[in-house]
């Protein structure tokens, strides 16, 4: 026995479309590594360890609503499952208990979510510094908060942590807001088009105010960041009209999030550039199909649309994924589509006015100086990168080849839109001629005896 | 453009016959369809031992390492290479006779690079190898280098003298017309009065433009690397009758192979990997050494290979044209042998000879008359 359908990832995309396929009779089954549904946005949210989850906001209650709905449906769920590998022929490898498994199915739908967007400035990889949704995440699951800390960047996760410790009662040393002024100016005739959106408009300018009567310091317009401290981090150094330093031993940093693209680039989908966003993303039409047909991709992970999108996505990709194993005609798709089809469309301008206005300043995507490191994993820093360069690694792998940068444990996820940037700014070549690196499977570090243990007889859906 | 001489493929041969020619003073072009070192010279275990070699390629393999030893210096370039003793384990008294079998042929040719070793010895050697190995045979001028990084020396080394690497830009079509081979890629044109195919997996569609048919085919072998361990073994470790290739490196990571081949995608210029033959591959490393039960895998990949019948390569003088070389096929061994085929390759370009016995590399060797 095969699947119908293996999800991978249990967010919001992964949860709708999994509702929607089991509901159509559907052979479903959803692989996550976390030991509850809900993806990164909803993590804990059935299971809160904050004795008041409300502070976090209305978005994230509702989500154990959808997590309700995906765990009484049909769908399968394995919760603690590590996918490793994707293969384009319909197995999927992951380790559950330590136990290297397989599943075949005919369909595959990556919900793989979305990752911050690195930002190296000079001691970023400093004990102290984390990303914002680190933070987010030690909160949701652990209810662990840092107190005094600096939250540096921009960009609406960055806000809305910094709103949620403000209403917990945590003390925050400063918002370093880095959102160049200009983007006041060039995001505003996608105003209009957004207002479309309003609730989401107000409940975002409801948290800045939130945050401004506070009376936290914040710093409007700032650039050329640098953490201070050797061995960890003591602080953030930082131009706002003059230098200003601001001293903490956290400090938490975030500007956008990027598509997680690590599964599908393994699995050698074709991706594109996308400048207004200034990432990478696979490649999917309307429907969320990638460039292999039985391969489909939804949620964040296809390009940031934020999680009320995300289910609108997943549902879509669920009825094509109908459609394909002919269990709706195309007409049924279309017709069943056509409501969530229509939210996307309205969401759209306040999609583009978000990335405008909170677009990452290039200072910030780039490393600005020689020592700053790019790869963590192998400690490789822009001077090491700059030289293999002018040796003639002028490709991103064929500079990996060289340098080692981006061969660590985490498989380039922290560097590779780094060294697809400035490759693309030393050649003077847009990011999609240069590329990024090729990827392959193990998704995560396998012990050796792990691997040993696999064998290639799929797993039944049965059992 | 034009140049004298026209090399096909910018792996660890062509790069190193475009060093060799350059420095003798011909105009040299590299046409390589994807980057420099892109496939098998740049994703190999990096091996560079003369330990276990067909007999046919022994002069040629022993030449080779003699300039290994030296090449940092020669191209004033870092290859990565370090010398390390290769070993080959015997697991059994099978393996004993089949490696004293082979020594026996050796010390008959007069060749003393190799010696075999019984079990204390190579636990001396291998303090972590498991106790039921009986013993094993060791050659102690071999070692590995960096495959990218010494490919791209050469690159690096010919282009002082030089060269001129194109990269990017595929041959879509080869023809010689008069004393001239003309080379088309999609937006170019190369003129050249000597063509070299060092094409790799692609060369036997190289070789058919010139007029050469050969059984070539290709596969895609597979390796793996680990997360950093701390330093346990210096030698690079192989078995006689097992699939094991296994060293570690400076940094402490460990590389593992062993000839496990995935699935070879030659039309998408790609490889895909069997994730069954890893996982006997990794049962094979922790049965050689128990202490690596525990270590992380870290990447896992596979690299485009070409393979002739009787794995041996072709290095050769075109057979249906002329002023057309070839030197490819390495079957798996060929990075070993990058310095010294470049320097035969120029050799033959430049004077028609070379000092070495060809023979058994010659491309026309499956060519036979059938009833």
């Amino acid at each position: 026995m095969t699947y119908d359908c293996v999800i991978v990832g249990a967010g919001p995309a992964g949860m709708s479309a999994a509702i929607e396929l089991a509901n159509a009779g559907a052979r479903v089954l959803v692989l996550d590594r976390a030991p509850r549904a809900g993806g990164q946005i909803f993590r804990s949210a059935a299971n809160s360890p904050l004795s008041d989850s409300g502070a976090l906001g209305t978005d994230y209650t509702a989500g154990s609503k959808l997590i309700e709905r995906f765990e009484a449906s049909n769908a399968e769920h394995l919760s603690e499952a590590d996918v490793w590998h994707v293969g384009e022929d319909g197995t999927v490898l992951y380790t559950q208990d330590g136990i290297p498994r397989t599943v075949q199915t005919r369909e595959i739908l990556l919900c793989p979510g979305a990752m911050e967007r690195p930002m190296p400035i000079p001691g970023w990889t400093l004990p102290g510094v984390m990303t914002a949704g680190a933070a987010q995440v030690m909160l949701k699951s652990d209810a662990m908060v840092a107190e005094r800390a600096i939250f540096a960047g921009s960009g609406p996760l960055l806000y809305l942590i910094v709103a949620q410790y403000l209403r917990l009662g945590v003390k925050v040393a400063a918002l370093v807001d880095t959102t160049p002024r200009r983007n006041y100016l060039t995001s505003l005739p996608k105003v209009p088009g957004a207002l479309r959106s309003w609730p989401m408009m107000f409940k975002g300018l409801g948290m800045m105010r939130e945050i401004a009567s506070s009376g936290i310091p914040v710093f409007k317009g700032a650039s050329n960041l640098r953490v201070l401290g050797q061995d960890m981090a003591t602080g953030l150094e930082f131009g706002c009209r003059e230098q200003q330093r601001v001293m903490s031993n956290h400090v938490f940093l975030h500007h956008g999030v990027i598509p997680h693209s690590n599964i599908s680039r393994s699995l050698g989908l074709s991706h594109i550039w996308n400048a207004a966003q200034h990432c990478w993303q696979v490649q999917t039409d309307a429907w969320g199909q990638s460039s292999v047909p039985h391969v489909s991709v939804a949620g964040d992970g296809a390009g940031i649309i934020g999680a009320d999108a995300a289910q609108s996505a997943g549902r879509l990709t669920a009825l094509n994924i109908l459609k394909r194993l002919g269990r709706l005609t195309p007409a049924e798709r279309d017709r069943k589509a056509s409501e969530d089809h229509a939210v996307l469309a309205k969401m759209a301008p306040f999609r583009a006015f978000i990335d405008q206005l909170y677009g990452p300043s290039k200072c910030l995507c780039l490393p600005q100086q020689a020592d700053t490191i790019v790869c963590r994993c192998e400690e490789r820093r822009l001077q090491d990168l700059k030289e293999g360069f002018e040796q003639g690694a002028r490709d991103p792998n064929a500079l990996k080849s060289l340098t080692r940068c981006g061969m660590g444990p985490c498989q380039g996820r922290q560097c590779g839109p780094i060294v697809s940037s400035l490759l693309a700014d030393w050649r003077q070549e847009p990011e999609a001629q240069v590329g990024y690196y090729r990827l392959r499977s193990p998704q995560r570090l396998l012990s050796l005896e792990e691997l040993s243990r696999f064998q290639s007889r799929p797993r039944g859906g049965a059992e | 453009m034009n140049a004298d001489v026209l090399i096909i493929g910018g792996g660890i041969q062509g790069c190193s016959t475009a060093y060799h020619l350059a420095r003798s003073g011909a105009s040299v072009i590299v046409l390589e369809k994807d980057y420099i070192a892109r496939h098998a010279s740049g994703v190999n275990a990096g091996g560079v031992r003369l330990l276990g070699r067909d007999l046919a390629e022994m002069p040629l393999s022993k030449a080779s390492m003699e300039m290994w030893q030296l090449l940092d210096d020669i191209l004033e370039e870092d290859t990565g290479f370090r010398q390390k003793s290769v070993i080959n384990i015997a697991v059994d008294e099978v393996d004993i006779a089949t490696l004293k079998a082979r020594d026996k042929k050796m010390q008959a040719l007069g060749h003393s690079h190799e010696r075999m070793i019984d079990q204390a010895e190579l636990r001396e050697i291998l303090p972590h190898v498991h106790a039921s190995c009986v013993g094993g045979a060791v050659s102690d001028m071999d070692g590995y280098a960096l495959p990218y990084q010494a490919t791209n020396a050469f690159r690096r080394a010919a282009r002082r003298f030089g060269a001129r690497f194109i990269e990017g830009q595929a041959l879509n079509h080869l023809r010689q017309i008069g004393p001239v081979w003309i080379a088309r890629t999609q937006d170019k044109t190369y003129e050249a009065s000597t063509v070299v195919n060092c094409a790799g997996a692609w060369a036997d569609q190289v070789a058919m433009q010139i007029g050469d048919n050969v059984p070539l085919s290709h596969a895609a072998p597979m390796l793996m690397i680990t997360a950093r361990l701390p330093h346990f073994t210096g030698p690079v470790v192989g078995a006689v009758s097992r699939q094991l290739s296994f060293k570690q490196f400076e940094n402490g990571t460990v590389l593992i192979g062993g000839g496990a081949k995935g699935f070879a995608d030659r039309a998408n210029n790609t490889t895909r990997l069997d994730y069954a033959k890893l996982a006997r591959a990794a049962k094979t490393a922790i049965e050689f050494f128990p202490i690596m039960r525990s270590a992380s895998i870290n990447r896992m990949w596979a690299g485009l290979e070409a393979y002739m019948p009787d794995n041996l390569p072709v290095i050769s003088p075109a057979a249906n044209a002329d002023n057309a070389f070839h030197a490819f096929g390495f079957s798996a061994h060929g990075f070993q042998m990058g310095p010294i085929v470049g320097k035969v390759m120029a050799d033959l370009v430049l004077t028609g000879k070379s000092d070495f016995d060809l023979s058994a590399f010659r491309i026309d060797r499956y060519d036979r008359k059938t009833l």
